[in-house]
């Protein structure tokens, strides 16, 4: 009793204010913590409901269709064998290679070019120019995904057509590897300059001025001093960048083909996505063909974790030179 | 540098011009490249039907190897640019700029469908309850003003937006609602049941969302489990279980034993689905057999086909 009576004590205590002031600063507080409640709690909701409806699959018998196996399932190199709604033999293996490896393209092709505009904006161009280069670059990450996508199957689709032609090859309409390759990069590609220059930018002026009164160029000095001390920044640009690749579904679901076997590692060969695998006639199905999108979509969580992880962990290894 | 980006410029200008000097004859002996719906598309369904492989309509594994998935929108673009591809596409998307094949000697037009004389399509039919079977007078004057809606012209423009060809109609609703007095009156505590075909579903769910504001804000209940549930929740066994309907709808011609009470059956739409190559292809008309022998891999190439 007494020790209630203490905890109630306690309590008054805290909530007792000496001043009006204080009493809205402390709502103030509560007001904040209740945010970052709603906020913080979403994706541990998203994550559990993701988690249920995934996991169906694997423990129950899918109205009689029997179990997926797991290891099958993550190894398997044919999406889905036999009867739509009939069948159990679902595999991502396959889908697993394509998405890493479409993503690691894409990176190669967009992270030299983000950095070398981000440079071009950060210390080359003249200001008025840099000025509307960043913010056209500002324009381009805003545009949405579903619009780089209508671009992808308008144009680059023919342009891949027509390349494929050149080297003798007959692609399917386009659809390949190498478009979704390309769309992809052209997405990331904002997030890398914008993040790149911002790294790049924030380079001390000392070390810059230092490596010139050495006698370097200025070329030199972007290229060796300027660029290596931003790394850190650019490689945050780059793991945003893989993030967004990993995770864009609607654009890569209209240039790439959406094969379903594989992999497929030529250029010219359809593939097919984690995210495009889930979207693709997710509003028409029902039953397991519909839980085991959500199984895929734990799949991609993981991915997109470890990859981050990875990355987090090479980025440290680099280190950090001084910047601001 | 400098001339490092003329090498640059020089390659990216040989690519072009290589690109540009391709001369565009169609080449027979091209592989044929196979595009189709996924697996959960009703006209994937309608179109191996058609083409007598219904067993390819929910399994890609007897389809022929490395063919493409895509959307409708996604197949017709696709269409522009693979000069050797072949896809299909329900008939309400065809255009010009991709060359609709005629089906068994048979141009794919809105009239050739409604003579019955272009094969590849499938009926739209519905059934409702017998007419003494109906748990009150306004539940049945709801569902026949329901069915009389299906053929006004307000009907068929939403049966038309929804990619399928609706029967021929030139009444609007306004000049037949004073035959439905119920419509008058105010059905926000009635519920109508629709089922059957999923395929329809969609047309189905525009059309009573459509009508309901129309008849006295009633509630449209949709729950679409299959053409074979369309007759059997209306007047077949399970006309008095939990799942009955008032409305059954069926994406194919009623069977024997699916034939009801005079009266209460009938069509309210064809889903016609064309096949679709680019236009330089020289093929313009394929039998469901070519189309089955193509999808499933037993010719590869065009040649195979015209010879």
């Amino acid at each position: 009793m007494k020790k209630n009576e203490s905890l109630f004590m306690n309590l008054k205590k805290s909530l007792s204010f000496n001043s009006k002031k204080e009493f809205v600063d402390f709502l103030v507080r509560v007001f904040f913590l209740i945010c970052t409640i709603i906020s913080a709690s979403f994706i541990f909701i998203i994550i559990f409901f993701i988690a249920r409806e995934g996991i169906k699959p694997f423990v129950t018998d899918n109205d009689g269709i029997g179990r997926v196996n797991i290891i099958r399932f993550l190894m398997g190199t044919t999406w889905l064998e036999g009867t739509v709604f009939r069948s159990n033999l679902y595999g991502v293996g396959f889908i697993i290679v394509n998405t890493v490896y479409i993503t690691l393209l894409a990176l190669l092709i967009a992270m030299p070019v983000g950095v070398l505009t981000a440079l071009f904006i950060a210390k080359i161009a003249p200001k008025k120019l840099s000025e509307i280069l960043r913010t056209t670059v500002e324009l381009l990450a805003a545009i949405p995904s579903i619009v780089y996508g209508l671009f992808g199957s308008g144009v680059i689709l023919k342009i891949v057509y027509d390349l494929a032609k050149v080297f003798g090859v007959q692609s399917p309409g386009g659809n390949s590897v190498l478009a979704t390759v390309l769309v992809l990069a052209l997405m990331i590609l904002p997030t890398i300059t914008a993040l790149s220059e911002v790294a790049i930018r924030s380079v001390r002026s000392d070390i810059e001025k230092g490596s010139l009164a050495l006698g370097a160029t200025k070329t030199q000095t972007n290229f060796k001093v300027v660029l290596t001390s931003a790394k850190s920044g650019i490689f945050t640009a780059a793991i945003l960048g893989t993030g967004r690749a990993l995770g864009e579904a609607t654009a890569v679901y209209l240039v790439a083909g959406n094969a379903r076997s594989g992999p497929s590692l030529g250029l010219f060969q359809t593939t097919s996505t984690l995210t495009s695998t889930m979207l693709q006639g997710l509003k028409e199905t029902i039953g397991i063909d519909y839980d085991i999108r959500f199984s895929v979509g734990i799949v991609l969580m993981i991915i997109i974790l470890l990859t981050n992880t990875i990355l987090n962990f090479v980025k440290r290894r680099i280190g950090k030179v001084d910047v601001k | 540098m400098k001339k490092f980006v003329f090498t640059v410029f020089a390659i990216l200008f040989s690519i072009s011009l290589l690109a540009c000097g391709q001369t565009d004859n169609w080449d027979e002996s091209s592989v044929i490249k196979v595009y189709t719906r996924d697996t959960s598309s009703g006209t994937r369904a309608g179109f191996m039907e058609g083409i007598d492989f219904s067993e390819a309509a929910e399994d890609d594994s007897l389809l022929v190897q490395g063919f493409v998935t895509k959307d409708n929108t996604g197949i017709l673009t696709s269409m522009k640019i693979d000069e050797y591809g072949i896809g299909y596409i329900s008939l309400a998307s065809l255009n010009n700029e991709v060359k609709g094949l005629n089906f068994e000697g048979v141009a794919p037009t809105v009239a050739n469908v409604l003579n019955d004389t272009y094969g590849l399509k499938r009926p739209f039919n519905y059934v409702i309850r017998s007419l003494d079977d109906f748990a009150n007078e306004t539940e049945k004057n709801i569902t026949l003003a329901f069915i009389a809606f299906l053929g006004t012209t307000d009907g068929v423009d939403i049966i038309t937006n929804q990619g399928a060809v609706p029967l021929p109609s030139t009444q609007s609703w306004d000049d037949i609602k004073a035959d439905y007095d119920v419509c008058a009156l105010d059905n926000s505590g009635v519920t109508i049941k629709f089922g059957g075909s999923d395929s329809i579903e969609k047309i189905a769910l525009a059309l009573s969302a459509s009508f309901s504001p129309k008849c006295g804000n009633f509630i449209p209940e949709h729950d679409h489990t299959g053409s074979s549930d369309g007759f059997k929740r209306t007047q077949g066994s399970e006309k008095d279980g939990d799942n009955y309907k008032h409305v059954g709808f069926a994406s194919r011609p009623f069977k024997e034993s699916e034939l009801g009470v005079a009266g209460t059956q009938g069509q309210l739409a064809w889903d016609a689905i064309v096949a679709i190559v680019h236009l330089n292809n020289e093929v313009s008309n394929l039998s469901g057999e070519d189309l089955k022998k193509i999808y499933s891999g037993v010719f590869t190439t065009w040649k195979q086909l015209l010879s």
